[in-house]
C-alpha cells in the first residue's frame, strides 16, 4: 500500500531528523555546563539548544507523537525565554533539560521499533514546568475559531491551537492543505517528504496530520496528509510547492478578523523580538548534506556486489576463451579496465557509508556525565576522536562495545576519591578514550583507566580456573559468559560486567582483535582493533579437500611451504586427545592443523602442500591446505540460518561459478578447538628442531 | 480451495501451500558446510542470497539419491528464514481443498518421522501435507550436531592442553 509506505517512509526521516537534533541538543547543553562551570556564559549554545527543541518539536508534532511534543515544548519555552532575558542558566535547570533530552531519545527509539511511545512522567513534566517560564507573547483573539474537523481538531495540541489563532492575529494566514500520496506522484518526486520540505520553504507547518480517506483514483492508498500552515504566501503558492490542485487548499480560520492592519513591513520590524531567528524551522541547515538511510546505501553495495559477481563470470570465459586458443588481448585489457573501474566504485559507495570516528565518540561525555553523578566518582574524560572514519555499520555496532567499557570503568575500575588520595593518586581519575586508524584496513581504539587494575587471582577464583599467566589468559577468564558477578566486579576485579558481549561484538561479529593490559593499583587498557568496513574484502581463495574456501587476507599472517623436514609429529597423548603437527617457523613453534581433517574432508592429495598461519591472542598458529588458489576482493554474504551456522564459517561468496564459497574465520575455528596456548612439551619438542 | 506445489520423494507425493513456497528451481549441487546437521546438504545461491539446504530425502530417513536432471530446489519462505527443501522432483501445483485434509494415519507419520501433518486424498492420488516449522527444527536445536562442539556446547579439545 502506498499509504502505509509512506507514512512509513516519513516517520524513518522523522527518527533520523530528530536523533540528530538529540545530539545537537545534548551536546550543547553539556557545552552551556561546562561554560558555568567555568563562570561564563554560553547563549551560542543556549540558542542551539533552543533551535534543537523546537525543530524536534515540530517535527514530533508532524508525526504525531504527543509525549515528545509535551516534552520538548516545555523545554523549548523555558530555553527561549533565558535568550532573551540573556541570564545563565542555572545549572539545576540543566540537570532538568538533560533528562528531559534523555526521556525525549527513549522516545524515539522507542518510536523507531514500532512500540507505542511512554508518555512522559508526571514527575519528569512538573521538574520542567517548575524551571518557571513565564508566557510572555500575546493572548490570541479569542473571536478566532479554526475552520477544521473536530476529529483532527482534537488532534492538535492546545499550543499549536495558539500557534496558529495568534499568527492569525498577527495578519498572517493559516491554510490546510491535503495532499495525497500515489504512486503516479511517487514517480514525480513528490512524496510526504518532499512536500513537507518544499512547502517549509514559503510557510510555517504546524502540524501534518495523516487522515483515512476512502480508496479512490485520487487516493489509491486511502491516506491523505493534512497539512497545516502558516504563512504570507498565497494559495496558489502553497498549491504548487504541494504539487495539488489549489482547490486542496483551504483557510483554516473562519474569518478574518477586520481589525488586523498589519502590513508586511510593519510586522517584521514592530513584533518580532528578533533574537530567536526565522529559519529555526528550517531543518536542513547545511548546504549539499544528504540525509541517507543505510539501507538505501546497503542496495546500491548490493548492486555493486552483483557487479562484482558478474565480473568473476567474466573472468572465467575469458580465461576458457583462451584455453581454446582464442587470442584475448583485447578483452584482457577491456577486464583490467573494468575491474579498475569496479574498483574505484567500490571506493566511492564505500566512502559514503563512512561516518567520523569522532561522530561515534560524541555521546560519550553525556554517558560519563550521568555515570559521574551516579557512582560519586570524579572522572576527567580525555577523548582522541582523530580524522579516521569508518563504516556506518561497523559503527552502529560498535558504540554498545563503548559503552560497556566505559561504565565498567567509572563503575568499577576507578576507585572513590577518598580512596584515590589514600592511594597517592590524584583525586579526580581518568578515563581516556583514544580512536585511529593504524592502516587503512583497521581501527584501533582504547579505552583506558587509571583505577584499580584487574586482580588475576580473584578473578579466577570467581571462574574457578588457574591463574593465567599473562593478560590474554586474564582476559579469556573474563570474558567467560556469566562470569562476571556484581560482586566480583565491584569489590576485587574492577571490572567484568558485559565482557563477553564485548568479545562477541569485536571478535565474532566484527571479526576483529581484543586486547587487554593491565597493572593492579595502576590501571586498564583495553584495546580494540576492527575492521573499518566490512561486508566486502580482500581475500586468499585456496583448495582442500576438493572443496574451494576463501580467507580474508586481514588475518593471515603468512602463508608457508609446508617442508616435511620441518614437521615434527607429536604423538597422541595417553588421556585421548588427538595428535598435532608443530611446524617450526624462524625457531618458533607454531601448532598446524589440518583443515581437511578438522571439516572432516576427503584427503585427496595425500599430502597438504601450504600452510596459513594466522594470530590467535598473538600466537600463531597454521592450518595445512591443498593449494593456493588467488587473491581476489570477494562480496562476503553473511549465513546467518542456525541450519547453516558453523564454527569458523562466516560467510559465503560467490566466485562467478554461481556456487557459493564459503568465507573462513580461522581465528574463530582455532578458537573452537581450543589450541592456544601451545602446551609446554610442543615448545620442547620445537626446541629440539 | 488453495494452491499447493506437489513434489515427489521416493515415489510419494506430498505438498505445501503456495503461500510458504517463493520458487522452485533446478539442482545440480549445494556448497558442502562442515560441522553442520547431516541432513543439510549445504548451502545454494537464489537470487544473490544465500540459502541452505535441506536434503529432505535425508530429513525424512530415506536413503539418499545422486541429483538427477529431475532434482529440484523447493524454496520456502516462513517468518523470516528463508530455506531450500531439495526433492526428487516437482513440477505440480493444484488448488486443494483444504477442508478435505485428513490427519495422517499413524503408519504415514511414522514413515515420515512425523514430518507429515495431513493427508489428502485426490481421486486415486494421496498427496502428503508437510509440516514445514517441523523440517526447519523451528521449535528445538536438538538436531543442530556441531561436529566441532560437544552436547555441552564447550569446545572439544582438539590437542593436549
Amino acid at each position: 500500500m502506498t499509504g502505509t509506505a509512506d507514512l512509513k517512509e516519513f516517520i524513518a526521516a522523522y527518527l533520523v531528523e530528530a536523533e540528530e537534533h538529540l545530539t545537537v541538543a545534548s551536546a550543547q547543553l553539556l557545552a552551556v555546563e561546562s561554560a558555568q562551570r567555568a563562570g561564563e556564559k554560553n547563549p551560542r549554545a543556549v540558542r542551539e539548544t533552543f533551535r534543537s527543541l523546537h525543530t524536534i518539536k515540530g517535527l514530533s508534532a508532524m508525526v504525531g507523537v504527543e509525549p515528545i511534543v509535551a516534552i520538548a515544548h516545555r523545554m523549548e519555552t523555558f530555553l527561549r525565554d533565558y535568550d532573551r532575558s540573556g541570564a545563565a542558566l542555572p545549572l539545576p535547570a540543566i540537570d532538568a533539560l538533560l533528562r528531559g533530552v534523555q526521556a525525549i531519545e527513549q522516545r524515539v527509539a522507542t518510536l523507531g521499533r514500532g512500540e507505542a511511545v511512554l508518555v512522559p512522567s508526571t514527575e519528569l513534566l512538573t521538574a520542567l514546568d517548575s524551571l518557571g517560564f513565564a508566557e510572555t507573547t500575546s493572548k490570541p483573539d479569542p473571536a478566532l475559531e479554526l475552520d477544521l474537523d473536530p476529529t483532527l481538531r482534537s488532534k492538535l495540541a492546545p499550543f499549536e491551537i495558539e500557534q496558529i489563532l495568534r499568527a492569525v492575529a498577527s495578519g498572517q494566514r493559516a491554510l490546510k492543505a491535503e495532499f495525497r500520496p500515489s504512486p503516479a506522484l511517487a514517480a514525480l518526486g513528490l512524496t510526504i517528504n518532499s512536500v513537507r520540505e518544499s512547502v517549509s520553504k514559503i510557510a510555517e507547518l504546524v502540524r501534518v496530520l495523516p487522515r483515512a480517506v476512502p480508496i479512490g483514483p485520487d487516493a489509491p492508498g486511502g491516506l491523505a496528509f493534512v497539512l497545516l500552515l502558516i504563512t504570507r504566501a498565497s494559495h496558489e503558492a502553497i498549491a504548487e510547492a504541494c504539487g495539488i490542485p489549489v482547490d486542496a487548499v483551504s483557510d483554516l480560520h473562519r474569518s478574518l478578523p477586520a481589525a488586523a492592519p498589519s502590513t508586511d513591513v510593519m510586522d517584521v520590524a514592530g513584533t518580532s523580538p528578533a533574537l530567536i531567528p526565522e529559519d529555526t524551522l528550517e531543518t536542513h541547515t547545511r548546504r549539499g548534506v544528504v540525509r541517507v538511510d543505510v539501507s538505501r546505501l546497503d542496495d546500491a553495495m548490493e548492486g555493486l556486489s552483483a557487479l562484482i559477481v558478474t565480473r568473476f563470470r567474466m573472468a572465467r570465459s575469458v580465461a576458457a576463451l583462451r584455453e581454446r586458443g582464442v587470442n584475448t588481448r583485447e578483452l584482457s585489457e577491456i577486464m583490467a579496465d573494468n575491474a579498475r573501474q569496479l574498483r574505484d566504485l567500490r571506493a566511492a559507495i564505500v566512502r559514503v557509508r563512512m561516518v567520523p570516528v569522532a561522530e561515534l565518540l560524541e555521546r560519550v561525555p553525556l554517558l560519563v556525565r550521568g555515570l559521574r553523578r551516579a557512582t560519586n566518582r570524579a572522572v576527567r574524560l580525555e577523548l582522541e576522536g582523530g580524522n579516521a572514519e569508518l563504516d556506518k555499520a561497523v559503527s552502529e555496532r560498535l558504540f554498545p562495545v563503548i559503552v560497556h567499557l566505559v561504565r565498567n570503568a567509572v563503575d568499577h575500575a576507578i576507585e572513590s576519591p577518598d580512596e584515590r588520595v589514600r592511594r597517592g593518586k590524584p583525586e579526580e581519575g581518568l578515563l581516556r578514550i583514544t580512536c585511529g586508524s593504524r592502516s587503512n584496513a583497521r581501527l584501533e581504539l582504547t579505552v583506558t583507566d587509571d583505577g584499580r587494575g584487574i586482580d588475576a587471582a580473584a578473578v579466577a577464583r570467581k571462574a574457578g580456573r588457574p591463574k593465567p599467566d599473562d593478560a590474554a589468559g586474564l582476559l579469556e577468564l573474563l570474558c567467560i559468559p556469566g562470569l562476571s558477578t556484581r560482586d566480583i566486579a565491584t569489590t576485587t576485579s574492577g571490572r567484568g560486567m558485559g565482557m563477553e558481549i564485548v568479545k562477541r561484538v569485536v571478535v565474532d561479529e566484527l571479526g576483529g582483535e581484543l586486547e587487554l593490559q593491565t597493572e593492579l593499583g595502576v590501571g586498564t587498557t583495553f584495546t580494540l582493533r576492527v575492521p573499518l568496513t566490512i561486508s566486502i574484502v580482500d581475500a586468499f581463495s585456496f583448495e582442500c579437500g576438493a572443496q574451494r574456501f576463501v580467507v580474508p587476507v586481514s588475518v593471515v599472517d603468512e602463508i608457508v611451504e609446508i617442508d616435511a623436514t620441518s614437521l615434527v609429529h607429536v604423538p597422541a597423548n595417553d588421556d585421548g586427545t588427538p595428535p598435532v603437527d608443530i611446524l617450526s617457523r624462524r625457531g618458533v613453534a607454531v601448532p598446524l592443523l589440518r583443515l581437511a581433517q578438522i571439516f572432516g574432508l576427503p584427503d585427496t592429495t595425500g599430502g597438504a602442500s601450504k600452510a596459513i598461519i594466522v594470530r590467535r591472542a598473538g600466537s600463531p598458529i597454521a592450518f595445512a591446505v591443498d593449494r593456493m588458489l588467488g587473491q581476489q576482493e570477494v562480496v562476503v554474504r553473511t549465513v546467518s540460518d542456525s541450519l547453516v551456522r558453523a564454527p569458523g564459517v562466516s560467510g559465503a561468496t560467490d566466485l562467478g561459478d554461481g556456487q557459493p564459497t564459503l568465507v573462513l574465520d580461522l581465528v574463530a575455528l582455532s578458537a573452537s578447538l581450543s589450541v592456544s596456548p601451545l602446551p609446554r612439551r610442543l615448545h620442547e619438542a620445537a626446541r629440539s628442531l | 480451495m488453495k494452491l499447493h506445489v506437489v513434489f515427489n520423494l521416493a515415489d510419494t507425493e506430498y505438498a505445501l501451500p503456495v503461500d510458504v513456497v517463493l520458487q522452485m528451481e533446478t539442482f545440480s549441487k549445494a556448497t558442502h558446510v562442515p560441522g553442520v546437521a547431516e541432513y543439510v546438504a549445504g548451502i545454494v545461491t537464489v537470487r544473490g542470497g544465500v540459502v541452505p539446504v535441506i536434503d529432505l530425502r535425508v530429513r525424512f530417513g530415506l536413503p539418499p539419491a545422486e541429483a538427477t536432471l529431475d532434482t529440484r530446489i523447493v524454496v520456502t519462505k516462513s517468518q523470516d528464514r528463508v530455506v531450500a527443501l531439495r526433492v526428487d522432483s516437482a513440477r505440480e501445483v493444484l488448488k486443494l481443498d483444504v477442508a478435505k485434509h485428513q490427519p495422517a494415519p499413524s503408519v504415514v507419520s511414522e514413515r515420515s518421522s512425523g514430518f507429515v501433518s495431513a493427508v489428502h486424498a485426490l481421486g486415486p492420488r494421496l498427496l502428503l501435507l508437510v509440516d514445514l516449522p517441523k523440517i526447519l527444527g523451528e521449535h528445538s536445536h536438538e538436531q543442530l550436531p556441531h561436529a566441532l562442539l560437544d552436547h555441552t556446547g564447550e569446545p572439544r579439545p582438539a590437542l593436549p592442553s
